[in-house]
């Protein structure tokens, strides 16, 4: 799954806090995941569970808000919550990008989609603006944007929600980035756009050798793109396992609830969606005890006082988990729901 | 904020100069002008400073917040105005700046003779003396006729031709041309015919810019212009003219409007024929700006005067601080609450004594700056007006009613019982309207006749409106039976005590709008009286009969008086201003030198 | 775009038409002097009142007094002649104009440079001291009355009547063509005076603009491309966040060149204001006409500039 010796970005007990007025924030409550050159990590959770504030912070996105930061972000060996400013602007679009959730608030809507490519491009790399046209030019090609001639004196208003996204994309790549750090990226994408862009990113992928990290709230996006999927709840990893581990014998409540939710293609949609009741917890005062026991339909009155931690599966060390229940009555309860 | 604090001729119609001042709590260690009229020590008057500061030439800067309001010699009638005309026109008289009694030849060449019957006057006028550029050539006497002749224009409508000129035989009918009161047997000498024997006014009024010779070849394409134009073509007899181009044309060149005007000397002026000492090269008048910053400008700068009232605050520094440079010119007007003397409550003459023997003068004119620059009102004839003395002066004549200046309340409700309230308090039934002045210290003073009203047991509607409206829209319009006008005053056109007590007591004056006679005093014998006094000749004569008149206005409490003023002026330290007293202290550039 | 101007401009044309006949009517019913009065002065007969009033055209009917001068104003773009002087209001204003153009355009650079950059550090620094202090110093000067101000900047700093003497004072203006330097330095304080309390208006007004704009995604996405963040603030943030400025900017110059009587007035410059502001207290009605016509004028013409300009500003905008 990985290429040998260090991997590409490792993330060590993460921790970021922001302080507002009702009280500290704990938007990112330890977390540690390892992205291989080349390989593709999904991190899956509902709104709110950190999952974008924790790919963010890769970044130092979240310095700006004021955020509290601690813990390790290594990318190749180099830990990025210590660099200045400066330094991280020279890793930010260049050996790692991003592309976000909502294109069309992501481009900005004065300057032309290509402008703000040749921007992103001669922001790390000296050439003249006539060679960073041309490069631009060459990277909406590469995303799929017909006409790219034409359309790179286009203004984002005047680009389709899907071509948006793929000229964010075309910006993300400008550099040949080393990882590229999806945030929802088809969230805001009707079905058909989404499947187009998934596959984009794959073909690139495949293309060019980088890794992705791909942050969604739907298990179904990863499920067809990730090599290893981390499940985040309350800010927390719950789950961690290779994609096919954690597709066929997932081990926690929530990834269960996670993959119910999954459209298939067989049977009427609507009906295969199986939200999990209750809404997300407080990050300021999160749950006792597990933080999952007041929407898990098995807890036991000691979850409310024990908060696990994410141990391996037994026999699957690269698969971890963070639940009080025994093993076997995991295994018997995903049985019956499967 | 901005506040015009001594209303315009016109605007505030009726030479109703407004001078709003604050207290400067003066201890006047007395000197005495003329009139008795005391002025506190170290401050100049124009009756004792000296008439030379000593240099010749130089650039006087002159600061104003107000506007001029015409230039026209045949229109200016503004203490303002007058300050532009005295130093660029030759009136036939004119006063000397320390009097405000008689006055002296000016384009004329030696006093008026009167015949015997006082209907003709006959004056000779200088030889030599040359309008400016481009005219260039000798005034002749047939400049003068034109220069009267055209304030009957339509298009000119001099202000107070009506008032001082219409016994001038034909000037009825006339439209601007000449009519046979005014004939001119030669180049030097002019003769005013008149139907009545009113020489004596006709002569004072000659003293009024309206006397000043016009030459008609150059102004006469002007006065076809409906208004006239000629304002802004002048040409000059003075020592100084207003800086023009090659036309004659002043508008935009030495004279914009509520911006600045530029005297220069007129090259044509010849000194041997006129008194005026003209001392300055050129006067730079400014005009605009916030009156403490004009102030502070001119009593810490240098080369400049202040043409309009000072500030409050100013004059108040001025007299701690800067005391030579402060002039305090007596004799610069009166301020009085006329009443409604035809109907309602102050028909009754007993209702006038009381409001009369109520009021705190002393607090009205405390408001005003207290006695550095007024003196409680005691009559109607005021300071340096020939006559005052006569008329009572300072303490005015006896009577009950006017010997409280601080008021008494017993004595008001003596004469309100007298009147037929029982309680000595009003009790009828009339809500009584009062319309006052807005802006200090006009308001101030109102609300005291106010509620001295409420006092005697009135019942007021209380209205403040600015100045210019109260005169034009209420007090000047008899329809509008306006029981009480707190806020009216008076100065006059020149040192004659008629110009004090005609226009505003006699009852052939009152007119349906622009009255002047706001009190609507009508009294047969009074009429009577003034009537006789117009045709009194000579000085001393008009000013016992005038004074007589003065008399019985008070003892018919024609009108409450309360305040008479004295008019502040600011010079540079470096400057020997010269105020002109018949013109409220006004500065004149003609007699002022720089130090 | 040229067919949406050119509606604006006729409903400009409008709007002036309108503006020009209130104030028309304002001025009749409002209890002002009677001009013809006034001007006749002291103790004028009822005639001669009546023969100015004949002069003046004011005792024709007021409809018909209003077409002759809509006829003139707008056919012939004469503006009529000053009651009191008879000079032409449209050479007055004209005469008047350099002065109130030049106080306020130089004002507006001036709180534009002040205003703005204090915004946007405020908004970078948002609650921090600098941003409390500086947000609090603004307060004051938007609650400062400027005549209050420019009396404390003379007296403080008037080359004549100042404390320390370094800026030419009050009456020093003169115009740009006849001395480039005088002209400069004796707007130097009015500038300054004018431009305190909208300088604090457009501070607070920057630092909500670049607030709210820093927040946006496509800020974010700046970062993530790895600009400085000098770069993302001033090409993205600022960049997005003037917008709204621009509009309130051209309406703020607009009002304030009919508008400046109270620092014209006490920095004694011969404006527009002042012209207006005395006209008023004579009633003379042609040049009070005159110079609210121009305000209006103003306003219409800011407004149909603010459009264009946001069509270049905003590729968004388009106008049909």
């Amino acid at each position: 799954m990985s290429a040998a010796g260090e991997p590409l970005l490792r993330v060590e007990n993460l921790h970021v806090e922001f302080p507002t007025e009702d009280g500290v924030v704990k938007a990112v409550d330890g977390i540690d995941y390892e992205v291989g050159r080349g390989c593709t990590l999904g991190i899956v959770g509902e709104s709110g569970s950190g999952k974008t504030v924790g790919a963010m912070t890769i970044l130092g996105l979240t310095r700006a808000q004021g955020a509290k930061i601690t813990g390790r972000i290594l990318f190749e060996g180099r830990d990025l919550l210590g660099l200045p400013d400066p330094e991280l602007q020279k890793i930010r679009g260049n050996e790692i990008a991003m592309v976000f959730q909502d294109p069309s608030s992501s481009l900005h809507p004065l300057y032309r989609v290509g402008a703000q490519i040749v921007e992103a491009v001669r922001a790390h790399q000296d050439v003249s603006k006539a060679q960073a046209r041309e490069r631009t030019i060459e990277l909406l090609g590469l995303v799929g944007i017909p006409d790219p001639g034409r359309r790179v004196d286009d203004y984002p208003h005047e680009f389709s929600g899907g071509m948006r996204q793929r000229a964010m994309i075309a910006m993300a790549l400008a550099n040949e980035p080393k990882l590229l750090i999806a945030d929802e990226p088809t969230t805001a994408l009707d079905v058909t756009v989404q499947a187009q862009i998934l596959a984009l990113l794959e073909r690139l992928r495949v293309q060019l050798g980088m890794a992705i990290v791909i942050v969604t709230h739907d298990m179904g996006v990863v499920a067809e793109m990730a090599d290893e999927i981390a499940v985040m709840y309350a800010g927390r990893i719950v789950e961690i396992a290779a994609t096919e581990a954690l597709l066929s014998s997932p081990e926690h409540p929530y990834s269960w609830g996670l993959l119910r939710s999954i459209p298939t293609l067989a049977g009427p949609r609507v009906e295969q969606l199986a939200p999990i009741p209750g809404s997300p917890p407080s990050l300021i005062e999160p749950p006792t005890g597990c933080h999952f026991h007041p929407r898990c339909p098995y807890v036991q009155p000691e979850h409310t006082r024990i908060d696990p931690g994410l141990e391996p599966v037994k026999g699957e060390p690269s698969h971890r988990v963070a639940c009080l229940l025994a093993a076997g009555e995991r295994r018997r309860i995903w049985e019956g729901l499967r | 904020m901005i506040s015009r604090l001594r209303m315009s001729a016109s605007a505030g119609l009726a030479g109703v100069l407004m001078l709003g001042l604050a207290a400067c709590g003066s201890s006047s260690t007395s000197v005495s002008g003329g009139s008795g009229i005391k002025v506190a020590s170290g401050i100049q008057t124009p009756l004792t400073q000296a008439r030379s500061g000593g240099k010749r030439g130089g650039t006087l800067t002159v600061l104003d917040h107000a506007d001029f309001e015409h230039l026209d010699p045949g229109q200016a009638y503004f203490n303002l105005d007058y300050e532009l005309t005295s130093a660029t026109q030759r009136p036939l008289y004119s006063y000397k700046p320390n009097t405000f009694a008689a006055p002296s030849p000016d384009m004329a060449s030696e006093p008026a003779q009167i015949s015997a019957d006082g209907k003709t006057i006959t004056i000779h006028i200088r030889h030599g003396v040359r309008f400016s550029p481009p005219v260039n050539r000798e005034v002749t006497s047939a400049d003068v006729a034109y220069a009267i002749e055209r304030g009957k224009n339509p298009n000119v409508n001099n202000p107070y031709f009506e008032s001082y000129f219409s016994s001038l035989a034909g000037a009825g009918k006339a439209t601007g041309g000449p009519f046979p009161g005014i004939t001119t047997p030669d180049k030097y000498t002019i003769v005013l015919h008149l139907t009545e024997p009113r020489a004596q006014i006709v002569l004072d009024a000659l003293v009024l810019p309206l006397s000043a010779p016009v030459p008609k070849e150059f102004a006469s394409k002007f006065d076809a212009k409906k208004p006239t134009e000629y304002g802004n073509y002048l040409v000059a007899t003075g020592p100084y003219m207003l800086k023009s181009d090659g036309a004659g044309k002043v508008l935009g060149v030495g004279y914009q409007q509520g911006k600045s005007a530029t005297l220069v000397r007129n090259p044509n002026w010849n000194a041997s024929t006129d008194s005026r000492p003209a001392y300055l090269d050129q006067i730079n008048v400014q005009i605009g700006g916030d009156t403490t910053v004009i102030g502070r400008q001119v009593l810490e700068g240098s080369g400049m005067v202040q043409n309009d009232t000072p500030a409050q605050s100013i004059v108040k520094l001025a007299y701690e601080k800067f005391r030579t440079q402060l002039e305090i010119s007596p004799g610069a007007g009166d301020h009085y609450i006329a009443v409604d003397n035809k109907q309602g409550p102050f028909s009754n003459v007993n209702v006038r004594k009381a409001l009369w023997a109520a009021l705190d003068r002393e607090a009205m004119d405390k408001a005003r700056g207290g006695e550095l620059v007024t003196n409680v009102m005691t009559h109607f004839i005021y300071p340096e007006i020939p006559g005052f003395e006569a008329a009572g002066g300072l303490k005015g004549p006896q009577a009950d009613y006017n010997a409280y200046p601080q008021g008494n309340p017993t004595l008001a409700a003596k004469y309100m019982k007298l009147a037929g309230y029982a309680s000595g308090k009003y009790t009828g039934s009339k809500t009584l309207q009062v319309v006052g002045s807005t802006g200090s210290p006009s308001a101030e003073d109102a609300e005291i006749v106010n509620q001295t009203l409420k006092n005697l047991g009135f019942k007021t509607r209380f209205n403040l409106v600015d100045s210019s409206v109260m005169y034009s829209k209420y007090c000047g319009v008899p329809a509008e039976a306006i029981d009480v006008c707190p806020s009216v005053g008076w100065g006059a056109d020149f040192g004659d005590p008629q110009a004090v007590l005609d226009v505003p007591f006699n009852g052939k004056n009152i007119i349906p709008s622009g009255n002047n006679n706001w009190g609507l005093v009508n009294d047969p014998e009074i009429n009577k009286a003034m009537d006789a006094a117009e045709s009194v000749l000579g000085t001393q004569a008009r000013a016992t009969a005038w004074a007589a008149i003065d008399r019985k206005l008070v003892a018919q409490a024609a009108a409450i008086p309360f305040d008479w003023d004295k008019q502040p002026n600011i010079e540079a330290s470096n400057v020997a201003g010269v105020g002109d007293l018949w013109d409220t202290g006004e500065w004149d550039y003609s007699y002022t030198s720089l130090k | 775009m040229t067919r949406y101007i050119i509606r604006r401009i006729l409903w400009g044309v409008l709007l002036l038409i309108a503006v020009t006949a209130l104030t028309f009517v304002l001025f009749r019913i409002l209890p002002t002097g009677d001009p013809a009065r006034l001007r006749a002065g002291r103790v004028a007969s009822p005639q001669v009142v009546a023969a100015i009033r004949h002069d003046l055209g004011l005792d024709k009917s007021l409809f018909a007094q209003f077409w002759i001068y809509m006829k003139e104003v707008f056919l012939h773009f004469n503006l009529g002649f000053s009651y009191y002087s008879s000079a032409p209001v449209r050479g007055l204003i004209a005469n008047r104009l350099p002065a109130t153009l030049s106080l306020v355009l130089g004002a507006s650079i001036v709180w534009l440079a002040v205003g703005l950059p204090v915004g946007i550090v405020s908004a970078l620094r948002r609650r921090t001291l600098s941003d409390r202090v500086s947000m609090g110093t603004a307060l004051v000067f938007v609650s400062a009355p400027e005549y209050w101000l420019g009396l404390i900047a003379l007296y403080l700093f008037a080359a004549d009547i100042g404390k320390v003497k370094v800026f030419p004072g009050a009456g020093s203006y003169v115009g740009l063509t006849s001395s480039p330097w005088k002209w400069f330095s004796s707007l130097l304080l009015p500038w300054l005076v004018l431009a305190a309390g909208s300088a604090a208006i457009y501070a607070r007004l920057m630092r909500g603009s670049l607030s709210e704009t820093m927040e946006e995604d496509y800020i974010r996405t700046a970062r993530a491309k790895g600009l400085s963040e000098r770069r993302v603030v001033m090409r993205h943030g600022v960049r997005a966040a003037i917008n709204p400025i621009v509009t309130i900017l051209a309406l703020d110059i607009a009002t304030l060149l009919g508008s400046a009587v109270l620092v014209e007035t006490v920095f004694d410059i011969p404006g527009i204001g002042r012209l207006n502001y005395d006209a008023i207290t004579h009633s003379d009605f042609p040049i009070v006409q005159g110079t609210v016509l121009l305000g209006a004028l103003f306003i219409v013409v800011a407004n149909i500039l603010v459009d264009i300009a946001y069509a270049y500003l905003d590729p968004r905008v388009r106008y049909s």
